[in-house]
């Protein structure tokens, strides 16, 4: 349980990080370190495909795509973030972990819950046949996404007579 | 079942929280779009800690697993409209984008 | 087949770009308004067969194997999808002329394509995650059809849009989880019997909250309407007509009523909430579309004003109160998607947005103008088209219910939206046309086709309004309805 903790506040400061770092490589790194950590919380919470997934897609692949991004547009100069802003979320930040986390030990002992019903089955039983239509929405949003990329980058011709 | 749920609570409001600080407080558009991944390593944070606080672990992963690949969807647009603001304005700052007025 | 409404969309969609190396122009047009029709046919004919024996859930067998694909199709799902494939038919037949000079056509409809496979999903949902996750296929494919223009104003009004729409689904995911980790389940039903036996006010009270900020975010419900007054004008006008006539209604409203009446159930306090959002937002949304300029802008600030109506009717909670929010709905969708069409008419033909640089096009335009006529009346609630019979309904249920000053103020409300509408009419249509349009024509062949078809259907609805009540609304209300009983029956 402690290690949990540990990895829950490493994730914590990564985001920061990344939040706070000028320099925008090395945020996106930091992003990266924080879904490596999920992606370790998630593994030991017993859902190594979760795990699996957010380390290979959200820290691989995306990290790619910011790193692409930030490659096309270099040139353009930084932009320089409000320096009260940066010195302000700090503060900010603690404020609200102090009250979020007086809140939730309040809040949290006047929920109920339904006991859950036990589990049968493996993950990929659950997600081809239980969540099928799942399935279906993520060929939707890869079609949608796929289609977005190739529509905003398409070759604008000057004359678009056939 | 609350007592294991407690910890990733907290820590996912505090994500979601510097998430939208982010948002709000940041001008280079990137730094804007790293805001949305804060706010989407909460939620999925929070979703895999219920599933593991409820011991229904297998569904909350495969409702984890479609999120991220709407948020790959997500992230792949953006970008995509975001290098077409840059060959338009040649700077990333939030602030030259200014021109409607909502 | 309840799973075509979702499959055929996406399969021509997968089709289509490929199509599109080959043909142009002809291939693509023929195919997407064909899938159109095809939905709106199906959904006429065989949706009414499939329901006439009460609601029905389909599971599908693939390879031989049940798979667990369950659609639910009822009274209120058919209706939204047929108001669905009516408007998207319109809008698609619009794009044949309107995106020849925007190029990739196959590409454009491609998306379009997918965006209505994915409110369709949304509409036919059981299962409270899938509900989020079709509303994400249809943000983002809405996100790259607002940007596709690739002009500035475009992509910096689609950013705007994305990212508030980004923090709206997170809130909107977050609230099913909660949902999920109170009762275990994700579907309608089980959550809906859970929340029953648990009673765990605040914390369901927490989940409303983010669900009303989440969807309220989607239909641009004031407070949270800042994206659409500029996503909505910068888009293309069929995606425009698209957005205001439906995805801001099927993701927001849709979605918000279909939670709050068959799962979570409709307390008092929820009621007023809706009821005072409505209203604040019918009030203030018109006033702000006063002072306008832009008219695709005046018309955005009126699709706000006009969700506010809706959600003040199903906000009430009565048979009648509902009955009247979903009437306007199916109005408002057909006739703001007719006036977004024809302000793209009015854009092709002089090149402006502005309506102080227009006058006296109904000289020169004459189907456009009265194309345009029909549509702003029957918004604005002029008798016999069918925004008046909505309105009235709406107003109707509000007094019926013994709340005067929300009657007065709608009803006040209303007067506003004539006013600027006939301001639209008075600067664009009539008047002195000016010198620099005395050359102009008439909108393309399937342009202004389709703004016709449009108004045709706002002065029938209007005409014969008690049997589109009958057969299509009541049905739909009902649904609705029944979940409220059902909640108070079981004790709540």
């Amino acid at each position: 349980m402690s290690l949990q903790i540990l990895l829950l506040v490493g994730l914590v400061l990564f985001s920061v990080a990344a939040v706070l770092l000028k320099d925008l490589i090395k945020a996106a790194i930091c992003l990266a370190a924080a879904s490596l950590v999920l992606g370790i919380l998630f593994f030991r919470m017993g859902a190594p495909y979760a795990g699996a997934f957010e380390i290979s897609v959200v820290a691989g692949l995306i990290t790619v795509l910011f790193m692409l991004t930030i490659a096309l547009t270099k040139t353009g100069g930084d932009v320089a973030e409000s320096k009260l802003a940066t010195v302000a979320f700090p503060l900010f930040f603690i404020l609200f972990l102090a009250v979020d986390f007086i809140v939730t030990k309040n809040l949290i002992q006047k929920i109920v819950a339904l006991p859950a019903a036990p589990e049968a089955g493996a993950f990929g039983e659950v997600l081809w046949k239980q969540r099928t239509l799942d399935l279906v929405g993520q060929v939707c949003i890869i079609f949608a996404g796929v289609l977005a990329v190739l529509a905003l980058f398409r070759k604008r011709s000057k004359d678009n007579d056939d | 079942m609350t007592s294991t749920w407690v910890p990733y609570l907290i820590v996912a409001a505090g994500l979601l929280f510097a998430g939208i600080y982010c948002l709000l407080a940041m001008r280079n558009i990137i730094k804007l779009f790293i805001g949305v991944e804060i706010i989407s390593k909460a939620v999925s944070l929070i979703i895999v800690a219920t599933g593991f606080a409820k011991k229904n672990i297998l569904v909350a992963q495969s409702l984890a697993v479609t999120f991220i690949v709407v948020e790959v969807c997500l992230v792949a647009t953006a970008l995509a409209i975001i290098i077409n603001i840059y060959r338009h304005t040649k700077s990333l700052d939030i602030r030259k984008l200014s021109k409607l007025k909502g | 087949m309840v799973f075509l409404f979702v499959a055929v969309p996406l399969v021509v969609a997968g089709v289509l770009p490929l199509l599109g190396k080959l043909s142009k122009r002809v291939l693509p047009d023929i195919l997407s308004n064909l899938t159109f029709l095809f939905l709106l046919v199906y959904a006429v004919t065989a949706g009414r067969q499939i329901i006439a024996g009460g609601p029905v859930n389909q599971q599908i067998i693939w390879f031989g194997e049940p798979v667990q694909i369950l659609l639910g199709l009822d009274g209120l799902a058919l209706f939204m999808l047929m108001a669905i494939a009516l408007v998207s038919l319109c809008a698609g037949i619009f794009s044949i002329d309107y995106m020849e000079h925007h190029g990739a056509k196959a590409n454009f409809y491609a998306l379009f394509l997918v965006m209505v496979a994915g409110m369709n999903g949304l509409v036919l949902a059981t299962d409270l995650f899938q509900v989020y996750l079709f509303l994400e296929v249809a943000a983002v494919a809405s996100y790259a059809l607002v940007a596709y223009g690739l002009g500035y104003d475009e992509l910096e009004a689609s950013f705007k849009y994305l990212l508030l729409s980004v923090v709206a689904s997170a809130f909107v995911l977050i609230g099913v989880t909660v949902l999920f980790g109170l009762t275990g389940s994700l579907g309608f039903e089980a959550v809906g019997r859970g929340l029953q036996e648990l009673q765990a006010g605040s914390t369901v009270a927490l989940c409303a909250a983010l669900f009303v900020a989440g969807f309220g975010l989607k239909a641009a419900l004031i407070p949270f309407h800042a994206w659409l007054p500029d996503a909505h004008p910068s888009a293309p006008a069929p995606i425009s007509a698209m957005l205001s006539g439906l995805l801001i209604k099927v993701s927001g409203i849709y979605a918000l009523a279909r939670i709050f009446f068959s799962v979570i159930g409709m307390t008092p306090f929820l009621s007023n909430l809706l009821m005072g959002l409505g209203v604040i937002s019918a009030v203030v949304a018109a006033l702000l579309a006063l002072g306008q300029k832009d008219i695709k802008r005046m018309l955005a600030y009126s699709s706000i004003s006009q969700v506010g109506y809706i959600v003040l009717g199903i906000g009430l909670g009565t048979p009648l109160g509902i009955l009247g929010g979903l009437f306007h709905l199916f109005n408002h969708a057909l006739a703001k998607g007719l006036l977004f069409l024809s302000s793209g008419s009015i854009q092709t033909a002089t090149g402006t947005r502005n309506l102080d640089e227009m006058g006296g096009l109904a000289k020169r335009m004459p189907w456009t103008a009265a194309t345009n006529l029909v549509g702003s009346l029957s918004i604005a609630g002029v008798p016999p088209l069918g925004g008046f019979w909505s309105k009235l309904v709406i107003i109707m249920a509000l007094v019926q219910a013994g709340r005067w000053p929300y009657a007065v103020i709608a009803v006040l409300a209303s007067v506003l939206t004539l006013w600027y509408y006939l301001l639209i009419q008075r600067k664009a249509f009539f008047g002195k046309l000016e010198e620099r349009w005395k050359d102009i024509r008439e909108a393309p062949f399937w342009m202004t086709a389709a703004t016709v078809i449009l108004a045709l259907l706002c002065l029938g609805v209007g005409i014969f309004f008690a049997a589109v009540l009958k057969s299509w609304v009541q049905p739909a209300a009902d649904v609705l309805s029944q979940g409220v009983t059902a909640m108070i029956s079981r004790g709540r």
